[in-house]
Protein backbone atom coordinates (compact mmCIF):
# COMPACT_ATOMS: atom_id res chain seq x y z
CA UNK A 1 0.00 0.00 0.00
CA UNK A 2 0.94 3.43 -0.98
CA UNK A 3 0.35 5.26 1.96
CA UNK A 4 2.01 2.93 4.19
CA UNK A 5 5.34 2.36 2.00
CA UNK A 6 5.50 6.21 1.95
CA UNK A 7 4.93 6.30 5.99
CA UNK A 8 8.00 3.79 6.26
CA UNK A 9 10.40 5.30 3.72
CA UNK A 10 10.20 8.96 5.16
CA UNK A 11 10.33 7.01 8.99
CA UNK A 12 13.68 5.52 7.85
CA UNK A 13 14.81 9.06 6.56
CA UNK A 14 14.02 10.03 10.10
CA UNK A 15 15.66 7.99 11.42
CA UNK A 16 19.26 8.42 9.37
CA UNK A 17 19.55 11.74 9.53
CA UNK A 18 21.44 14.11 11.84
CA UNK A 19 19.75 17.43 10.65
CA UNK A 20 19.49 20.12 8.05
CA UNK A 21 20.94 18.90 5.00
CA UNK A 22 22.28 15.64 5.83
CA UNK A 23 18.80 14.71 5.01
CA UNK A 24 19.12 14.64 1.52
CA UNK A 25 21.62 12.12 0.84
CA UNK A 26 18.87 9.99 2.24
CA UNK A 27 15.87 11.35 0.68
CA UNK A 28 17.65 10.57 -2.58
CA UNK A 29 17.92 7.02 -1.83
CA UNK A 30 14.54 6.00 -0.89
CA UNK A 31 12.69 8.60 -3.55
CA UNK A 32 14.75 7.40 -6.57
CA UNK A 33 14.39 4.18 -5.67
CA UNK A 34 11.33 3.94 -5.73
CA UNK A 35 10.56 6.22 -8.66
CA UNK A 36 8.72 8.67 -6.92
CA UNK A 37 10.45 11.56 -7.57
CA UNK A 38 13.65 12.58 -10.50
CA UNK A 39 17.08 14.13 -8.61
CA UNK A 40 15.92 17.26 -10.75
CA UNK A 41 12.61 17.43 -8.11
CA UNK A 42 14.96 16.64 -5.11
CA UNK A 43 16.79 19.34 -6.35
CA UNK A 44 14.08 21.70 -6.90
CA UNK A 45 12.24 20.64 -3.29
CA UNK A 46 15.79 21.78 -1.78
CA UNK A 47 15.59 24.96 -3.13
CA UNK A 48 11.81 25.48 -2.16
CA UNK A 49 12.79 24.51 0.97
CA UNK A 50 15.44 27.28 1.50
CA UNK A 51 12.78 29.61 0.28
CA UNK A 52 9.51 28.69 2.13
CA UNK A 53 9.40 28.81 5.95
CA UNK A 54 9.71 25.19 7.55
CA UNK A 55 12.82 22.53 7.74
CA UNK A 56 13.94 20.37 4.72
CA UNK A 57 12.71 17.05 6.01
CA UNK A 58 9.27 18.51 6.77
CA UNK A 59 8.87 20.61 3.11
CA UNK A 60 10.54 17.24 1.46
CA UNK A 61 7.89 14.38 2.94
CA UNK A 62 5.19 16.83 1.88
CA UNK A 63 6.15 17.47 -1.30
CA UNK A 64 6.70 14.13 -2.03
CA UNK A 65 3.49 12.79 -0.65
CA UNK A 66 1.38 15.36 -2.42
CA UNK A 67 2.66 14.28 -5.65
CA UNK A 68 2.48 10.60 -4.96
CA UNK A 69 -0.12 10.08 -3.14
CA UNK A 70 -2.55 13.73 -2.83
CA UNK A 71 -3.10 15.00 0.71
CA UNK A 72 -3.26 12.21 2.61
CA UNK A 73 0.08 10.87 1.02
CA UNK A 74 1.63 13.99 2.67
CA UNK A 75 0.71 12.97 5.85
CA UNK A 76 1.88 10.35 6.01
CA UNK A 77 5.20 11.36 4.45
CA UNK A 78 4.92 13.73 7.13
CA UNK A 79 4.41 11.94 10.21
CA UNK A 80 6.96 9.28 8.64
CA UNK A 81 9.28 11.75 8.85
CA UNK A 82 8.31 13.29 12.54
CA UNK A 83 8.15 9.52 14.12
CA UNK A 84 12.23 9.95 15.73
CA UNK A 85 11.31 13.34 17.30
CA UNK A 86 7.60 12.17 18.68
CA UNK A 87 9.14 8.79 19.88
CA UNK A 88 12.48 9.03 20.59
CA UNK A 89 13.20 12.32 21.15
CA UNK A 90 10.18 12.01 23.72
CA UNK A 91 11.63 9.33 25.35
CA UNK A 92 14.87 11.29 25.80
CA UNK A 93 12.60 14.22 27.14
CA UNK A 94 10.94 12.17 29.83
CA UNK A 95 14.79 11.48 31.02
CA UNK A 96 16.77 14.61 30.02
CA UNK A 97 18.61 14.85 33.80
CA UNK A 98 19.84 11.32 32.84
CA UNK A 99 20.78 11.98 29.13
CA UNK A 100 22.64 15.26 29.52
CA UNK A 101 26.11 14.98 28.90
CA UNK A 102 25.95 11.51 28.43
CA UNK A 103 29.41 10.28 27.43
CA UNK A 104 28.17 7.20 25.34
CA UNK A 105 25.75 9.23 23.56
CA UNK A 106 28.67 12.08 22.67
CA UNK A 107 31.10 9.27 21.67
CA UNK A 108 28.56 7.61 19.16
CA UNK A 109 28.02 11.34 17.66
CA UNK A 110 31.12 11.72 17.73
CA UNK A 111 31.35 8.24 14.74
CA UNK A 112 28.27 9.35 13.35
CA UNK A 113 28.21 12.82 12.19
CA UNK A 114 31.62 12.64 10.19
CA UNK A 115 29.48 9.89 8.53
CA UNK A 116 26.89 11.96 7.75
CA UNK A 117 29.25 14.51 6.28
CA UNK A 118 30.97 12.07 4.33
CA UNK A 119 26.98 11.34 3.08
CA UNK A 120 26.44 14.77 2.56
CA UNK A 121 29.82 14.96 0.29
CA UNK A 122 29.05 12.14 -2.02
CA UNK A 123 25.62 13.60 -2.87
CA UNK A 124 27.47 16.58 -3.65
CA UNK A 125 29.10 14.43 -6.70
CA UNK A 126 25.47 12.51 -7.24
CA UNK A 127 23.90 16.30 -7.61
CA UNK A 128 26.71 17.29 -10.45
CA UNK A 129 24.39 14.89 -12.81
CA UNK A 130 22.71 18.25 -13.51
CA UNK A 131 25.51 19.36 -15.57
CA UNK A 132 25.46 16.95 -17.96
CA UNK A 133 22.65 16.60 -20.08
CA UNK A 134 22.88 13.46 -22.73
CA UNK A 135 26.09 12.92 -22.31
CA UNK A 136 27.23 16.41 -23.03
CA UNK A 137 29.07 18.69 -20.36
CA UNK A 138 26.70 21.61 -19.95
CA UNK A 139 29.64 24.53 -19.15
CA UNK A 140 26.91 27.09 -18.72
CA UNK A 141 25.50 25.26 -16.20
CA UNK A 142 28.75 24.94 -14.37
CA UNK A 143 30.03 28.38 -14.97
CA UNK A 144 26.18 29.23 -13.04
CA UNK A 145 27.02 26.91 -10.49
CA UNK A 146 30.60 28.43 -9.96
CA UNK A 147 29.46 31.95 -10.15
CA UNK A 148 26.43 31.14 -7.10
CA UNK A 149 29.20 29.57 -4.83
CA UNK A 150 31.76 32.61 -5.58
CA UNK A 151 28.68 35.09 -4.79
CA UNK A 152 28.62 33.06 -1.05
CA UNK A 153 31.55 33.32 -0.48
CA UNK A 154 32.49 36.66 -1.16
CA UNK A 155 29.56 38.51 0.34
CA UNK A 156 28.59 35.37 2.73
CA UNK A 157 24.98 35.26 0.93
CA UNK A 158 22.77 33.08 2.39
CA UNK A 159 20.97 30.58 0.80
CA UNK A 160 17.44 32.35 -0.01
CA UNK A 161 19.90 35.37 -1.97
CA UNK A 162 21.60 32.60 -3.21
CA UNK A 163 18.45 31.39 -4.79
CA UNK A 164 17.20 34.39 -6.14
CA UNK A 165 20.79 35.22 -7.67
CA UNK A 166 20.22 31.97 -9.50
CA UNK A 167 16.99 32.41 -11.27
CA UNK A 168 18.17 35.34 -12.83
CA UNK A 169 21.51 33.65 -14.04
CA UNK A 170 19.29 30.55 -15.03
CA UNK A 171 16.64 33.18 -16.87
CA UNK A 172 20.00 34.81 -18.48
CA UNK A 173 21.74 31.84 -20.09
CA UNK A 174 20.14 28.91 -18.90
CA UNK A 175 19.29 26.07 -21.79
CA UNK B 1 7.63 27.11 38.50
CA UNK B 2 3.44 27.66 38.83
CA UNK B 3 1.30 25.06 37.77
CA UNK B 4 2.62 23.23 34.62
CA UNK B 5 0.03 22.18 32.41
CA UNK B 6 -4.02 24.07 31.91
CA UNK B 7 -5.66 23.73 28.09
CA UNK B 8 -4.42 27.33 27.90
CA UNK B 9 -1.11 26.68 28.17
CA UNK B 10 -1.11 24.38 25.21
CA UNK B 11 -3.21 26.56 23.14
CA UNK B 12 -0.61 29.24 23.61
CA UNK B 13 2.21 26.51 23.09
CA UNK B 14 0.19 25.66 19.48
CA UNK B 15 -0.55 29.03 18.51
CA UNK B 16 3.40 30.41 19.19
CA UNK B 17 4.65 27.41 17.60
CA UNK B 18 2.61 27.73 14.72
CA UNK B 19 3.77 31.62 14.33
CA UNK B 20 7.22 30.81 14.79
CA UNK B 21 6.64 27.98 11.94
CA UNK B 22 4.96 30.43 9.81
CA UNK B 23 8.39 32.65 9.49
CA UNK B 24 11.66 30.66 9.65
CA UNK B 25 13.60 30.40 7.38
CA UNK B 26 16.52 28.21 7.50
CA UNK B 27 17.92 26.28 10.45
CA UNK B 28 17.71 25.45 13.96
CA UNK B 29 19.46 28.36 15.76
CA UNK B 30 16.85 30.78 14.83
CA UNK B 31 14.19 28.73 16.21
CA UNK B 32 16.03 28.75 19.09
CA UNK B 33 16.35 32.00 19.71
CA UNK B 34 12.98 32.89 19.42
CA UNK B 35 11.88 30.07 21.12
CA UNK B 36 13.71 31.17 24.05
CA UNK B 37 12.83 35.02 23.48
CA UNK B 38 8.83 33.43 23.47
CA UNK B 39 8.53 31.24 26.72
CA UNK B 40 12.25 32.03 28.51
CA UNK B 41 12.64 35.56 28.50
CA UNK B 42 8.68 36.85 28.22
CA UNK B 43 6.80 33.69 30.03
CA UNK B 44 9.54 32.53 32.36
CA UNK B 45 8.66 28.99 31.49
CA UNK B 46 11.64 27.51 31.45
CA UNK B 47 15.54 28.55 32.19
CA UNK B 48 18.28 29.54 30.21
CA UNK B 49 19.85 26.55 31.29
CA UNK B 50 16.79 24.20 30.39
CA UNK B 51 16.59 25.47 26.91
CA UNK B 52 21.01 24.92 26.10
CA UNK B 53 19.97 21.48 27.70
CA UNK B 54 17.05 20.96 25.31
CA UNK B 55 19.69 22.53 22.30
CA UNK B 56 22.67 19.86 23.09
CA UNK B 57 20.25 16.78 23.16
CA UNK B 58 17.52 17.86 20.47
CA UNK B 59 21.46 17.49 17.68
CA UNK B 60 21.87 14.42 19.50
CA UNK B 61 19.12 12.51 18.03
CA UNK B 62 18.17 11.20 14.72
CA UNK B 63 15.55 13.15 13.13
CA UNK B 64 14.91 16.89 12.00
CA UNK B 65 16.46 19.19 14.65
CA UNK B 66 14.16 21.59 15.06
CA UNK B 67 10.92 19.37 15.69
CA UNK B 68 13.33 17.47 18.18
CA UNK B 69 13.74 20.67 20.47
CA UNK B 70 10.03 21.64 19.60
CA UNK B 71 9.39 18.03 21.28
CA UNK B 72 11.79 18.35 24.32
CA UNK B 73 10.40 22.09 24.74
CA UNK B 74 6.71 20.78 25.16
CA UNK B 75 7.00 17.87 26.93
CA UNK B 76 9.05 19.77 29.60
CA UNK B 77 6.35 22.29 29.92
CA UNK B 78 3.16 20.69 29.34
CA UNK B 79 3.87 17.17 29.24
CA UNK B 80 2.79 14.61 26.21
CA UNK B 81 0.12 16.86 25.10
CA UNK B 82 2.23 20.06 25.03
CA UNK B 83 5.15 17.68 23.06
CA UNK B 84 2.29 17.54 20.27
CA UNK B 85 0.95 20.99 20.59
CA UNK B 86 4.70 22.21 19.46
CA UNK B 87 5.91 20.10 17.03
CA UNK B 88 2.51 19.69 15.05
CA UNK B 89 2.23 23.62 15.55
CA UNK B 90 6.02 24.10 14.28
CA UNK B 91 5.07 21.44 11.14
CA UNK B 92 1.77 22.72 9.92
CA UNK B 93 2.75 25.73 8.27
CA UNK B 94 5.01 24.48 6.33
CA UNK B 95 2.65 21.50 5.47
CA UNK B 96 0.41 24.12 4.24
CA UNK B 97 2.75 26.08 2.24
CA UNK B 98 4.42 23.10 -0.06
CA UNK B 99 1.16 21.56 -0.17
CA UNK B 100 -0.25 25.14 -1.89
CA UNK B 101 3.29 24.95 -3.89
CA UNK B 102 3.23 21.26 -4.95
CA UNK B 103 -0.66 21.82 -6.67
CA UNK B 104 0.86 25.02 -8.58
CA UNK B 105 4.30 22.97 -9.03
CA UNK B 106 3.42 20.72 -12.07
CA UNK B 107 1.76 23.78 -13.91
CA UNK B 108 4.50 26.38 -13.60
CA UNK B 109 7.15 23.66 -14.76
CA UNK B 110 4.88 23.57 -17.76
CA UNK B 111 5.72 27.55 -18.36
CA UNK B 112 9.35 27.57 -20.78
CA UNK B 113 10.16 30.42 -18.23
CA UNK B 114 10.11 29.17 -15.23
CA UNK B 115 12.07 25.75 -16.52
CA UNK B 116 14.70 28.15 -17.92
CA UNK B 117 14.88 29.35 -14.04
CA UNK B 118 14.36 26.41 -12.20
CA UNK B 119 17.91 25.10 -14.55
CA UNK B 120 19.77 28.10 -12.98
CA UNK B 121 18.04 27.19 -9.25
CA UNK B 122 19.47 23.41 -10.01
CA UNK B 123 23.02 24.73 -10.52
CA UNK B 124 23.19 26.60 -7.11
CA UNK B 125 22.34 23.47 -4.92
CA UNK B 126 25.34 22.14 -5.70
CA UNK B 127 27.44 25.34 -3.97
CA UNK B 128 24.81 25.53 -1.43
CA UNK B 129 25.09 22.29 -0.28
CA UNK B 130 29.39 22.48 -0.67
CA UNK B 131 28.88 25.75 1.98
CA UNK B 132 27.07 23.72 4.31
CA UNK B 133 28.88 20.85 4.39
CA UNK B 134 32.03 23.16 4.71
CA UNK B 135 30.40 24.89 7.59
CA UNK B 136 29.52 21.33 8.95
CA UNK B 137 33.44 20.46 8.50
CA UNK B 138 34.74 22.20 11.98
CA UNK B 139 32.37 20.63 14.04
CA UNK B 140 32.27 17.74 12.58
CA UNK B 141 36.19 16.40 11.77
CA UNK B 142 38.77 16.03 14.50
CA UNK B 143 41.54 13.84 14.45
CA UNK B 144 42.37 10.98 11.97
CA UNK B 145 39.96 9.03 12.62
CA UNK B 146 36.72 11.03 12.00
CA UNK B 147 38.84 11.70 8.81
CA UNK B 148 38.86 8.37 7.67
CA UNK B 149 35.23 7.79 8.58
CA UNK B 150 34.11 10.21 6.47
CA UNK B 151 36.26 8.72 3.55
CA UNK B 152 34.96 5.61 4.32
CA UNK B 153 31.22 7.14 4.34
CA UNK B 154 31.93 9.16 0.77
CA UNK B 155 33.26 6.52 -0.36
CA UNK B 156 30.58 3.72 0.40
CA UNK B 157 27.78 6.39 -0.71
CA UNK B 158 29.14 6.27 -4.03
CA UNK B 159 30.28 2.69 -4.69
CA UNK B 160 28.16 0.61 -3.05
CA UNK B 161 24.26 0.71 -2.31
CA UNK B 162 24.49 -0.03 1.58
CA UNK B 163 21.68 0.84 3.24
CA UNK B 164 22.40 4.61 5.31
CA UNK B 165 20.62 3.68 8.09
CA UNK B 166 23.00 0.21 8.62
CA UNK B 167 25.93 2.53 8.50
CA UNK B 168 25.02 5.53 10.82
CA UNK B 169 24.08 2.44 13.44
CA UNK B 170 27.57 1.01 12.72
CA UNK B 171 29.10 4.56 13.27
CA UNK B 172 27.13 4.76 16.39
CA UNK B 173 28.29 1.30 17.55
CA UNK B 174 31.79 1.87 16.35
CA UNK B 175 31.97 5.08 18.08
CA UNK B 176 31.19 3.53 21.40
CA UNK B 177 33.50 0.88 21.08
CA UNK B 178 36.71 3.11 20.56
CA UNK B 179 35.88 6.29 22.24
CA UNK B 180 34.33 4.10 25.43
CA UNK B 181 34.04 6.29 28.59
CA UNK B 182 36.29 5.42 31.04
CA UNK B 183 35.24 5.52 34.52
CA UNK B 184 36.68 9.16 36.31
CA UNK B 185 35.49 10.63 39.52
CA UNK B 186 34.81 14.15 37.32
CA UNK B 187 31.38 12.49 35.59
CA UNK B 188 29.31 12.75 38.73
CA UNK B 189 30.00 16.56 39.46
CA UNK B 190 26.54 17.68 38.71
CA UNK B 191 25.20 21.59 39.81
Amino acid sequence: MIFLRLYLSFLKIGFSSFGGMTMIPIINDEVLRYGWMTSAQVMDIVAIAEMTPGSLGINCATFAGMQIAGLLGALCATLGVMTPSLTLCLAAAVCIERLKGNRWLEAALKAVRPVSFGMLLSVVITMSAVFVDQSHIMWNRVLISAMVLAAMKKWSLSAPKAIVLAVVLGLVMGV
Amino acid sequence: MEDRGGKGRLATIFVTMFRIGCFTYGGGWSIFAQLEEEFGEKRGWLSKEEFLDIMSLARSFPGIMVINMSVMFGYKVCGVPGAMAAAFGLSAPAFIVISIVTFCYEALMRNALVARAMIGVRCSIVPIVIVAAARMKKTVLGGWVTWVLAAASFLLCLCSGLNKLVMILAAGLFGMAIWRPVKEPEQGEEP
